[in-house]
C-alpha cells in the first residue's frame, strides 16, 4: 500500500538498537529496530528463548535495555525512573496466559481492582466494569468467583481488566496458552474487535494456526533478532 | 490520593483481614503473647516499686537482744548449746532485756512503748504467719532448746529523719546483739528492685525483638502467599503507596484488636495472681489494675501499631521492588 498521500503513522512503540544482556550472561535481544504504530494488532511470533518474553518485559518496563532507546506511548523507557513505571503501566492493558485474577476476589472485583488503581470514581467503576464485562460476554457472571469460571471465561475477564481503563494499547502475553482452541479464537477474535475500535494490540503466541488465520502484522524473534516482519501476516 | 481510593484501600485492608483470617489469628496470637508477658513483666515491677516504697514508709525496727540463743546460733563462730556458759552473754532473763530497754527508749527519736517480744512470743507469731498450717513439720522447735529464735523488741521511731543514725545509736546499747531495720530490708529490695528492673527491661527488649521478628515472619508469609496480588497491582499500574496501605490498614488493625486482648488476658491473669497471692500470703498492698489500664493499654496499642506498620512497610518493600516473573521465583 501506498502511503505516501496520507498522514504519517504515529508510532506507540519504538525500539532502537536495544540489546538486553542478562546478569546471568544470556543474550536475550540484540540489536532490535522496531516500530509499532497506533491502531496496529501485531502477533509476536517465535521459539522458546528467543526473546519474545524479554521484548515484552522491556515494554512493561519490567526490564531495562542495556542499550539502545525503547519509546513506549510517548514515554522514554531509557530514562524512566522507577517512580514513574506505575504511570506508563495505566496507558497500557495486559493479559497474562494465566490469566492472573485474584482468588479472593469476584470477577466484578477483579476488573473493578484495574480502575481503583487510577482512581477512578465508584460510579465510573460500576458502569465502566459493567460495561467491559459485557464486551467480553460475562455481564452475567459479575459475582462468580474466578474458580467458579472456565479457562476461556477466566481469560475473558483479564481481557475486561485490561481493557476497562481504555488503554491505548493491550499486551497480551499468551493469552491462549491455557485454553482450548475454540476459546483461543474467540478471544483472538475479541482482541481483533476491541483493535478495530482503535487500540493497539500486541499479542505473543505459539498458536500458528491463529497467526495464520487472523491476517495481522507478524514479527518474528530468533536468537535475540527480529528475523521477519510481515506486514499482511503469515501463510 | 483521592478519598475514594483512600476509603477503597482502607475496607480492603479490612475485608484482608477476614480473606486471610488464618494469618490473622497468628499474627494476633503472637502478638497477644508477646505482649501479655511484657503487661505481666511491668505490673511485676509496678508491684516492687510499690512495695519497696511502702517499705521505705515504715519506721520499724527490730533489735534483737543478746541472749544464749544469740552465741548458739551466732554467724559468726558458734558455740555448742552445751558448753555456753552464763558469762558468755549479757541477757539472761525478761527482767534484763526490759533495762536494756528502757536505755533504748532514752534515745532521741525512739517513741515510748518499744514492745518486749520473747523467743516463745516470736515462734508463735512465726507459727501464724510464715508456717500457718505446715505446724506438723516444724515439731521439733517446740522441743527443748528447739526454739532458735532471740528474744526481741519491737521499736518505732517518731520520724523517718535521722533514722540511720537513731538505728547505730540503738545498735550501741549494751545487750543488743542485732539490728533489723527497715532500712536494712529496703537496702536489700533495693538491689533486689534494681536487679528485677534490669532483667525486666532485658526481658520486655528482648520479647520486644522477638514479637517484631515473628511479627515480620508472619507478614512475610503473608506476603509469600499474596505475591500473585502485589504482581497483578504493580501489573496494572498501582503506586507503591496504593499497595502498601491495604497492608498497613491490615497490619495497624491487627495491633489495635491484639492491644485490647493484650489487656483483658493482663487483667484476667493478673485478678487470678492477686487472688492466689493475697489468699495465701494476705499481702495487703497492691497495684490496683484500673491505675494502669490506661497506660498499658497505651504502650500496647503502640507496640501493636509500630510492630504492624514496621511489619507491613519494612517488608513490603521487599516484594515492591520485584518485577512480573521475579515473583514467582520468591
Amino acid at each position: 500500500m501506498d502511503l505516501t498521500f496520507q498522514s504519517a503513522p504515529k508510532p506507540i512503540i519504538e525500539f532502537n538498537g536495544v540489546s538486553k544482556t542478562y546478569n546471568s550472561g544470556t543474550h536475550a535481544l540484540s540489536d532490535v529496530n522496531i516500530q509499532i504504530n497506533k491502531g496496529e494488532f501485531v502477533f509476536v511470533v517465535g521459539s522458546s528463548g528467543a526473546g519474545k518474553s524479554t521484548f515484552m518485559k522491556l515494554i512493561m518496563r519490567e526490564e531495562k535495555a542495556n542499550t539502545g532507546t525503547i519509546m513506549v506511548n510517548g514515554f522514554n523507557l531509557t530514562k524512566m525512573r522507577r517512580k514513574n513505571v506505575p504511570m506508563l503501566r495505566r496507558t497500557m492493558g495486559i493479559v497474562f496466559q494465566d490469566f492472573r485474577l485474584i482468588p479472593t476476589m469476584n470477577v466484578f472485583d477483579n476488573v473493578a481492582f484495574a480502575m481503583h488503581v487510577v482512581g477512578a470514581s465508584p460510579r465510573t467503576i460500576r458502569k465502566e466494569v459493567s460495561k467491559a464485562l459485557s464486551l467480553v460476554g460475562l455481564g452475567h457472571k459479575a459475582r462468580s468467583m474466578p474458580n467458579q469460571l472456565s479457562g476461556g471465561e477466566q481469560q475473558r475477564v483479564g481481557l475486561a481488566r485490561a481493557l476497562v481503563n481504555s488503554p491505548d494499547l493491550i499486551i497480551a502475553d499468551e493469552p491462549t496458552g491455557n485454553v482450548d482452541p475454540n476459546m483461543s479464537y474467540e478471544i483472538v477474535s475479541l482482541l481483533s474487535a476491541i483493535n478495530q475500535k482503535g487500540t493497539t494490540i500486541l499479542m505473543v503466541t505459539h498458536d500458528h494456526n491463529l497467526v495464520r488465520d487472523f491476517h495481522h502484522r507478524v514479527i518474528m524473534l530468533d536468537g535475540g533478532k527480529i528475523v521477519a516482519d510481515n506486514a499482511g501476516g503469515m501463510e | 490520593m483521592k478519598l475514594s481510593s483512600m476509603r477503597y484501600l482502607t475496607k480492603e485492608g479490612i475485608k484482608n483481614i477476614w480473606v486471610n483470617r488464618l494469618m490473622t489469628i497468628a499474627s494476633i496470637g503472637v502478638l497477644v503473647a508477646c505482649m501479655v508477658l511484657i503487661g505481666l513483666a511491668m505490673l511485676i515491677s509496678f508491684n516492687v516499686d510499690l512495695a519497696l516504697g511502702n517499705l521505705e514508709k515504715q519506721n520499724v525496727v527490730m533489735v534483737f537482744f543478746n541472749d544464749k540463743n544469740s552465741v548458739i546460733y551466732a554467724d559468726e563462730n558458734p558455740v555448742d548449746a552445751d558448753k555456753v556458759t552464763d558469762d558468755m552473754y549479757l541477757i539472761h532473763n525478761e527482767q534484763e532485756a526490759r533495762e536494756v530497754i528502757a536505755e533504748i527508749e532514752k534515745i532521741a527519736n525512739v517513741e515510748k512503748g518499744v514492745e518486749y517480744i520473747s523467743k516463745e512470743k516470736a515462734l508463735e507469731n512465726l507459727k501464724e504467719s510464715v508456717l500457718a498450717g505446715k505446724e506438723q513439720y516444724f515439731d521439733f522447735l517446740d522441743e527443748e532448746g528447739g526454739n532458735p529464735l532471740s528474744d526481741g523488741a519491737k521499736i518505732t521511731l517518731s520520724s523517718m529523719e535521722n533514722f540511720e543514725k537513731t538505728v547505730e545509736k540503738i545498735s550501741k546499747v549494751k545487750g543488743i546483739d542485732s539490728v533489723q531495720s527497715q532500712a536494712d530490708i529496703a537496702k536489700t529490695i533495693n538491689s533486689i528492685k534494681s536487679g528485677v528492673s534490669v532483667a525486666g527491661t532485658w526481658i520486655i527488649a528482648i520479647l520486644l525483638v522477638i514479637s517484631l521478628v515473628i511479627v515480620s515472619n508472619t507478614i512475610r508469609v503473608t506476603m509469600y502467599n499474596r505475591k500473585l496480588q502485589i504482581s497483578i497491582m504493580k501489573a496494572v499500574g498501582a503506586t507503591d503507596a496504593f499497595i502498601r496501605i491495604p497492608f498497613v490498614v491490615e497490619g495497624v488493625v491487627i495491633g489495635i484488636i491484639s492491644a485490647l486482648l493484650s489487656e483483658c488476658v493482663v487483667y484476667f491473669c493478673y485478678r487470678l495472681a492477686i487472688d492466689t497471692i493475697m489468699g495465701t500470703l494476705g499481702t495487703t498492698q497492691i497495684v490496683e489494675f484500673g491505675d494502669v489500664a490506661w497506660l498499658l493499654l497505651g504502650i500496647f496499642a503502640i507496640i501493636g501499631v509500630i510492630a504492624g506498620i514496621i511489619g507491613s512497610v519494612v517488608m513490603i518493600s521487599k516484594y515492591l521492588r520485584k518485577e512480573g516473573s521475579e515473583f514467582s521465583a520468591i
